[in-house]
């Protein structure tokens, strides 16, 4: 019985159930080429963009962060303790915002951005609050006073008629004063009116911290295209080519004859009456005006030989024709001691004193002198570059190509220029920003640009 | 009298080139060593012809290695390539001014920008002076790279990082050097033609080109 037990349980190997069966196995070694190509030809392919795939619009901010300007609470206020107050960000940092943005713009101290949907919150601000400037920040602490510095993008309400309809343009910020431009509701102003630049009447005493006082400006010859801010002045252009300004006109700036405040947009007169102008700009105390045929009219402060050209007054209070002749203008910008032109051609022209981009040697010059265009990247190897847009900060400038890069120079106050330098910069330098640059708007010690991403 | 002319020539090699990369390759011979170490000195730039292909990464950059990932390609454009290469081209141009060592405040760093002349007379990391796509039928496409104190594995990271870029991969198929600093594909001698009497023809022709150009740069 032990025998045939045994021997039935040794030869009773059953044969594994179908599912477990298994080939007998090959010997490992190295693949041949048709194992590889098999191999291959069966990997997954991953798709990471599709065909129509959009460009992202993108916000980067650099420069001084401790006045909150830059938006990013982190920098001023470390949320995690192994973070360290950032008192400058040298290097283009990216803003998430939670739309996209259409115009930003930099004040001292303070920025403002704006997108052009129908939503309810079109403008953000961040920064100095002290003068209202980013309208009543209420407080979450105390329900009954505002904030004076807002760290992060915080939306801006507007006394708007329709405020799913009507859309903001534009944004302009001044010294403690800015303006938004819509569509349909004229121009909202905000701030200091300390000196009328707001466009309403001086209250003597006015306190302008706290205050939820937003004015609406509608009286113009027709639509408002364009606003700008001095510092502490305002300007507005027309569809019709007019220039309308108020606020401070100790240096001439408001450019209508006297030198005192205007607190009522008034309409410009002098060289540029009946002139079709396209583009008005302004920073400082000194402002140029650019019409349709391409000529530059300037008024205003002259103490840094901006308006030499035509007088030797050191405060023009009239627009002036300033016959330069380097051909038809484009675009100017206006910085505090400085300003800049773009011509037809492409060509970008600067003047005044400072810092002007031509090495240290030239500190200042009444008459414009021309920046060479390879320092913008222009070569033999690629001849098609050119300067497409000029901006002005207080004492730095900016050119845009129309391959999307971005030069800086001028001087280097708290890291503005976004270099990664500290040191000054005397002839135009990149500034490496992940993707293309569209637009900058440039402050007094920090700057924010709008970038698409390059895919 | 019989037998061979040369014996036991000193035979140096300028820049070097890999096994997979194919092109100008300089060499002195006998008393030409020490002007290679004068052309070595004076930072010329050197013109690659790099052709590439899209969809695959691999982990040596070249067509040859192990495969790591396939990716689409179908939304890449000549438009978004050319967006890259204008990037690098700054970014590197960036480059160049910092390493050459010159204090950015002086009036003559100035005067060397805007003429272009600015390059690192020293040691430095590899560096792309210009760069443009010379083809693009997908999935292949063709560089031409100007560059100073590179490898081509450099070459072939750089196909890499611009397929990473346009948000898909690619790698490199082929690195050939087409001018190292006055040498050009004209000069250089084919396989069938190393023989004696075309070399010597060849180091005739060259020797003027090379003064001129060590007398400039050197002074």
């Amino acid at each position: 019985v032990s025998a045939a037990m045994w021997g039935a349980l040794r030869g009773a190997r059953r044969p594994p159930p179908p599912a477990l069966r298994r080939g007998l196995a090959k010997p490992a070694g190295p693949r041949s080429v048709r194992q590889l190509r098999e191999a291959e030809e069966a990997a997954p392919v991953f798709q990471y963009a599709g065909k129509a795939a959009k460009r992202k619009d993108r916000i980067f901010v650099w420069g001084f962060s401790y006045s909150g300007a830059l938006g990013v609470p982190s920098f001023v206020k470390p949320d995690v303790g192994w973070k360290k107050p950032r008192r400058i960000q040298t290097t283009p940092y990216r803003l998430e915002t939670a739309e996209k943005i259409s115009s930003v713009a930099c004040g001292y101290g303070f920025t403002l951005l704006s997108s052009n949907t129908t939503d309810i919150t079109k403008v953000w601000g961040m920064g100095l609050n002290k003068d209202s400037q980013l309208g009543f920040q209420r407080s979450i602490r105390d329900r009954t006073k505002g904030y004076e510095y807002v760290l992060e993008p915080s939306p801006i309400p507007l006394p708007l008629e329709k405020p799913q309809q009507t859309r903001v343009l534009q944004v302009s910020c001044g010294r403690a004063h800015s303006l938004i431009l819509t569509d349909s509701e004229g121009v909202f102003t905000m701030g200091n009116n300390s000196y009328g630049q707001c466009g309403r009447k001086v209250v003597e005493d006015e306190t302008y911290s706290e205050s939820h006082l937003i004015h609406q400006l509608k009286e113009f010859d027709s639509t408002v295209v364009q606003v700008v801010c001095g510092q502490d002045h305002s300007l507005f252009r027309t569809k019709k080519g007019a220039v309308y300004a108020c606020g401070w006109g100790a240096d001439g700036q408001t450019g209508l004859g006297h030198y005192n405040i205007t607190s009522v947009p008034t309409k410009l007169r002098g060289d540029i009456a009946g002139v079709n102008i396209i583009q008005v700009s302004s920073y400082g105390d000194c402002c140029l005006a650019v019409s349709d045929e391409g000529d530059v009219f300037g008024w205003g402060n002259s103490e840094y030989l901006q308006l030499a050209s035509v007088t030797e007054t050191t405060q023009v209070n009239i627009p002036r024709h300033l016959p330069f002749k380097i051909g038809k203008i484009k675009e100017a910008a206006c910085g505090g001691t400085g300003n800049i032109v773009l011509t037809e051609e492409g060509n970008v022209f600067v003047w005044g004193y400072g810092i002007l981009g031509k090495g240290p040697n030239l500190i200042e010059t009444a008459v414009p002198e021309m920046i060479p265009p390879s320092l913008f990247g222009w070569s033999g190897f690629s001849p098609d570059i050119r300067v497409a847009h000029v901006r002005c900060g207080l004492s730095q400038f900016a050119a845009l190509t129309n391959r999307g890069e971005l030069f800086v120079w001028g001087k280097n106050l708290r890291g503005c220029l976004g270099t990664g330098r500290m040191e000054d910069q005397y002839f135009p330098w990149r500034v490496t920003v992940p993707g293309e640059v569209v637009d900058v708007a440039c402050g007094v010690d920090h700057m924010v640009s709008m970038v698409k991403s390059f895919t | 009298v019989r037998g061979p002319r040369f014996r036991r020539l000193k035979i140096g090699a300028g820049h070097r080139l890999d096994v997979k990369a194919s092109g100008v390759f300089v060499l002195g011979i006998g008393h030409g060593n020490k002007l290679l170490t004068d052309l070595y000195n004076c930072h010329l730039t050197k013109v690659y012809t790099v052709g590439g292909l899209f969809g695959k990464a691999t982990d040596d950059f070249s067509d040859t290695g192990k495969l790591v990932e396939k990716t689409t390609f179908d939304h890449i454009t000549r438009e978004k390539l050319e967006r890259i290469l204008a990037v690098i081209q700054g970014t590197n141009h960036k480059a160049l001014l910092m390493h050459s060592n010159i204090d950015m405040k002086t009036q003559e760093a100035y005067e060397l920008a805007v003429k272009g002349l600015i390059r690192p007379m020293g040691k430095s990391p590899p560096i792309i002076t210009a760069i443009r796509c010379l083809q693009l039928t997908l999935p292949e496409f063709q560089l031409e790279i100007h560059c100073l104190h590179e490898t081509q594995q450099y070459l072939r990271k750089i196909v890499h990082e611009i397929g990473l870029e346009l948000k898909s991969s690619a790698v490199c198929t082929q690195v050939r050097r087409i001018r190292d600093g006055v040498f050009t594909l004209d000069d250089a001698l084919l396989r069938t033609q190393w023989n004696l009497q075309s070399i010597q023809n060849a180091i005739w022709d060259c020797q003027l080109k090379v003064k001129t150009e060590l007398e400039k740069t050197l002074g």
